[in-house]
């Protein structure tokens, strides 16, 4: 095995690193903006919205991620009449694909606090609406953050993806530099330890935040 | 919108779609099969009472979680192409081995949260450790752990479509093939969405369902 590969074709796998991790970020926000909106509608009182994103989470769930992808990048272009490029169209479905996986985590945190605290705040005087951004929210946030950040780790993964529909991540780049110096062994082991080293340090940040922020029971 | 829709498409290429069909379901039974072989070892071992084989299976599972499986199958298919195994065959390495660290997860988890009095219980019994093993502490934790395996399972199912990355004609592939022809993207890929979202409830209720008799048999006998 000669690792000189890796070393002549550095920056290229860096930059490829680079949007995978620049990927990774935005849909981390995304999603978590995402996921959050539709666990709020999916637990609201409105039977009608409840139904409608009980059903999109459960077609997206049970679909698979490639699926999605396929069907923003290549699917909805003749439908909408916009053409996303391949970078656009990875981070938009992500994002419609871990939200759902969100939401239902966050209807697991919301199950876990107490109903009396939402009558105790309603009773207090304040608006369903405070109720929730004040008292169910951050709660449900923090009792969240062992599942968020096992999505968030698989979110990292997912994004290898992405090069299939032609997005230049970080397997993207590995693969195009076996593809000019045919060396797969030494390319996809280093391939290997860079997701391992990336998704490694991303749970160890959650398993963190979790002694730290998460509420003691 | 002057998008027509044409959903005929999926009917005409019914063949192609039922041969994918059968491919993913291949894939997933085989690949669900090798990755309870996978986990149920490295599971147990995770909880042996030797400290090597509890770090070496630990290590096992954080390797092969925290790597993508698009690039375990890469692995097979295009690092190890010096062996020329089939690419079928690398999907299916690929699947049990990634899957077989989330379900070594679940059964060491399983088996830890029998009750430490079982197992003391069973061995003050007479029985051996293995009969201790075998008979009481499995079986209850193959009862706790159902829904969660219920929930690795579909995720299987629905991760097998990355085979068709490394070119085993199963359900996504074809669909590409079937929009490569009638550029009917929307409708190929939604169709397919409707099978794995069919194959992915029928194994998630049936794990879940035989879950429950297998509880209710127990209930019965006390």
């Amino acid at each position: 095995m000669n690792f000189a590969v890796v070393w002549r074709n550095l920056p290229y796998l860096l930059q490829g690193l680079g949007v995978t991790l620049q990927t990774a970020a935005l849909v981390i926000l995304g999603g978590t903006v995402f996921g959050v909106a539709l666990g709020v509608v999916r637990t609201s009182r409105i039977p009608l919205l409840r139904q409608v994103a009980f059903a999109y989470i459960e077609a997206i769930r049970g679909t698979p991620l490639l699926v999605v992808l396929f069907v923003v990048y290549f699917g909805l272009p003749p439908i909408i009449g916009y053409k996303f490029t391949a970078y656009q169209a990875s981070v938009i479905g992500f994002i419609l694909f871990i939200g759902a996986y969100i939401a239902e985590d966050y209807r697991s945190g919301l199950a876990s606090v107490p109903r009396g605290q939402i009558e105790a705040g309603l009773a207090s005087g304040l608006t369903v609406g405070q109720v929730l951004c004040c008292i169910t929210l951050p709660q449900a946030i923090r009792r969240m953050i062992p599942t968020l950040f096992n999505q968030f780790v698989r979110l990292l993964k997912f994004t290898s993806v992405a090069s299939v529909i032609g997005v230049t991540e970080l397997t993207g780049a590995a693969l195009a530099v076996n593809a000019r110096e045919f060396q797969p062994l030494e390319i996809i082991l280093t391939l290997a330890v860079s997701y391992f080293v990336v998704c490694y340090a991303l749970s160890l940040v959650g398993r963190w935040l979790n002694t730290r922020y998460a509420i003691q029971t | 919108m002057a998008y027509q829709f044409d959903w005929s498409v999926l009917w005409q290429y019914r063949g192609t779609l039922l041969q994918g069909f059968f491919y993913t379901l291949g894939l997933s039974l085989i690949g669900l099969c090798g990755a309870i072989a996978v986990g149920v070892i490295v599971g147990a071992g995770g909880t042996s009472a030797r400290r090597w084989l509890r770090a070496a299976c630990g290590g096992y599972v954080e390797v092969c979680r925290n790597i993508p499986l698009l690039v375990h199958m890469y692995f097979w298919y295009l690092g190890l192409s010096a062996l020329k195994l089939p690419s079928f065959w690398c999907a299916i390495l690929a699947l049990s081995i990634y899957s077989g660290a989330y379900v070594a997860e679940v059964v060491r988890a399983g088996i830890q949260s029998v009750p430490r009095g079982q197992e003391a219980a069973g061995l003050a019994s007479g029985l051996t450790r293995r009969q201790t093993l075998l008979y009481i502490v499995y079986p209850q934790a193959l009862r706790m752990v159902a829904p969660s395996m219920a929930g690795i399972f579909s995720q299987l199912i629905k991760d097998s479509s990355l085979a068709s990355v490394i070119s085993v004609a199963e359900l996504t592939f074809q669909a590409g093939a079937i929009e490569g022809t009638t550029f009917r993207t929307f409708e190929a890929y939604i169709g397919i969405s409707m099978a794995y979202l069919l194959i992915v409830t029928t194994i998630s209720q049936t794990t879940l369902f035989m879950s429950h008799r297998r509880a209710a048999d127990v209930g019965d006998r006390f």
